[in-house]
């Protein structure tokens, strides 16, 4: 150890001079103003509490800290993620002889996170089809048994997303949940619809090219091998989940540019299948 | 004074008034002392100056690490190919929708200007890095890269949050002062003159930002053991094992498996995360248990980096931590290594005891 670098004494600086009045009065203000900024940023980063919240008066709060100081730090808890989310997409082509053909099922999700997996420094390419099947199901598991039943429906025409808003709309209200409750569960999940979809369509076309009719994702959860099983050699994972909702008409975003989608997916699709 | 005055009762009641007026007095001279002390920290130098300076190196690293990770893949992700996600038409964060924040998301369907944009930020990433023209760079890159970073609202972390929280707090700190280039300008003509007004402002200001970085990083601490707290997983000691066996959250399934094969480490790693964080603030105040929980946290950083595959999110976090290691300490860490290094490669040294110490 080199200690005489440690023993040389630290002059402190510029205490010398004694600052001005008007100085420690600016000071004074920026203590202040910490103060504030530690206080309200310790209410909003503890786990929620309205009532030690009632101490800020009104909107302060959230108004003070959104957007710049925005941040949610129950990651992994209370309970961590412990299965995995599914996107897998299939569609229907039109061949080269005038008819239409049903292709198998390609997995977006093994080829987006086989671009993560055994890279120390992974793209966030490698995520999204989790994060689109995971809002997917949370969306369609808040929907009740008869909506499921419209959504396993197909919805092929243009401007499908109109026939299917209109066919949950149409289906009663189960277990009174208020009208307000109601619409914002079918517009979010008419969100969810519309952005799988517009994904799908893109993971098709890379696949099988501009020939896609229709479109078809199914959505799946499955849980890992339990902790205490995970040394037992006959120990399966647990069945997954499964959505299915039907066929759907392609959905394409304005400005969306297919070719900067497709070249990435297919190459990586092929490095996998290969 | 009369003898009708010095009955017992009186004479309790003389003793009680001047505990009472002692411990007024005590209370606050107290109070008074600590102002005086505060005041002279706060004015006395700035504070944690190596520390600060080494957040500013691991982050430009962790900027420019991110984009170079995600270059090949950028318009797929944040991109003309990513306009499925419905960004392009209404963005998701508020931020590409406050103007002098909308620079990416105005080019996002020009891919030569999007490119261009990106390759400039990672011109800043650098820059800032090594610390030239601070003052300059560093909003410049604080607008660009949280434009940047919002554009892709799904493939975030909170990461991005802290990162973004931190160089705010850093306007109001002098992370360029030491290991910069900027330093060895300042070193030949400093901005303002010792012991001026505009000094004495910035020292105050710069103190005031590592208490609110401290106090940010925390509660950040605290508010996440508090959370892990509430779960079944985490309270019976095998929580990490989950996310690990996922494919998304177990980037490395052979080192995960390996990991997570005995039960005891598993356990140890489950409280300790739990324990670290919650009393990561407290653990600060004395030298051997703020070892114990830098060092700590340190190896919780590199797992969830590396095993987890979280790198960039776990590096803005090491590199926060480091202003908690004096800069004495920063300072016999290079001095021993330019030591070593000026030993190794066969120089004069200019400290025989090392020399005989290695030898």
């Amino acid at each position: 150890m080199v200690r005489d670098a440690a023993a040389k004494p630290q002059p402190t600086t510029a205490t010398a001079a004694k600052p001005k009045t008007w100085v420690r009065l600016v000071a004074l203000v920026a203590v202040l103003f910490t103060g504030w900024h530690v206080f309200a940023s310790f209410l909003w980063i503890a786990p929620y509490s309205e009532n030690a919240r009632e101490v800020v008066p009104g909107q302060l709060l959230t108004n003070y800290m959104i957007p710049f100081f925005g941040q949610s730090w129950s990651v992994f808890a209370p309970e961590p993620i412990n299965g995995d989310y599914h996107f897998n997409v299939r569609a229907i082509i039109k061949t080269s002889d005038g008819g239409t053909e049903e292709t198998g099922w390609v997995s977006a999700t093994d080829v987006e996170l086989s671009m993560i997996q055994y890279n120390l420094v992974p793209p966030r390419a490698g995520i999204q089809s989790s994060e689109v099947a995971s809002s997917y199901k949370g969306a369609f598991d808040s929907m009740q048994e008869v909506d499921r039943a419209v959504i396993a429906g197909d919805f092929e025409v243009e401007n499908w997303e109109v026939g299917l808003r209109a066919a949950l709309e149409s289906q009663k209200s189960e277990g009174g949940s208020s009208p307000a409750n109601r619409s914002a569960t079918i517009d979010e999940l008419m969100r969810e619809e519309h952005r799988s979809t517009a994904y799908a369509t893109q993971v098709a076309r890379a696949i099988w090219g501009d020939s896609v009719q229709q479109v078809q994702y199914r959505v799946s959860r499955q849980n890992i091998i339990p902790f205490a099983q995970r040394h037992d050699p006959s120990a399966v994972r647990p069945e997954p989940m499964v959505v299915l909702p039907g066929w759907r008409g392609p959905v394409v975003e304005e400005g969306q540019n297919d070719g900067n989608f497709g070249d990435v997916f297919r190459a990586q699709f092929e490095r996998i299948t290969r | 004074m009369s003898e009708q005055a010095q009955t017992p009762v009186a004479r309790f009641g003389a003793f009680i008034g001047s505990l009472i007026s002692a411990t007024w007095m005590a209370t606050m001279n107290g109070i008074g002392n600590a102002v005086a002390w505060f005041e002279n920290w706060l004015f006395g130098g700035k504070k944690a100056l190596y520390g600060l300076a080494v957040t500013r190196m691991i982050f430009g690293v962790t900027a420019f690490g991110l984009l170079a990770s995600n270059f090949s893949t950028r318009l797929y992700t944040f991109g003309s190919g990513s306009a499925w996600n419905g960004e392009l038409a209404a963005p998701l964060s508020d931020f590409p929708k406050i103007w002098i924040f909308s620079a990416f998301h105005a080019v996002a369907a020009n891919d030569v200007a999007f490119t261009a944009l990106y390759l400039l930020l990672a011109v800043l990433a650098v820059l800032f890095c090594i610390g030239w023209r601070f003052r300059i760079v560093h909003p410049i890159f604080f607008v660009m890269w949280v434009s940047f970073i919002e554009m892709n609202d799904m493939v975030g972390d909170q990461g991005d949050n802290m990162f973004r929280i931190a160089l705010i707090i850093m306007f109001f700190a002098d992370p360029a002062a030491r290991w910069s280039l900027d330093a060895r300008r300042r070193a030949k003509k400093e901005w303002f003159a010792e012991g001026s007004s505009p000094r004495h402002i910035g020292t105050v200001l710069h103190n005031l930002a590592l208490i609110a970085l401290t106090a940010q990083v925390a509660f950040v601490y605290g508010s996440g053991g508090l959370f892990k707290a509430q779960g079944n997983p985490w309270a019976h000691g095998y929580a990490v094992y989950d996310p690990l066996q996922t494919t998304r959250f177990g980037t490395w399934p052979v080192l995960s498996d390996l990991i997570t094969a005995w039960g005891p480490m598993v356990a140890i790693g489950t409280w300790g995360s739990i324990l670290l964080q919650g009393a990561f603030l407290l653990a600060l105040l004395s030298r051997p248990t703020r070892l114990l929980a830098l060092f700590g946290i340190l190896g919780f950083h590199v797992m969830i980096g590396v095993l987890m595959g979280l790198p960039w999110f776990s590096l803005t976090l090491i590199a926060i931590d480091s202003i908690f290691i004096r800069d004495r300490s920063w300072k016999r860490i290079t001095e021993g290594i330019g030591e070593k290094w000026r030993t190794a490669m066969g120089g004069e040294s200019s400290k025989p005891v090392a020399v005989a110490e290695s030898a």
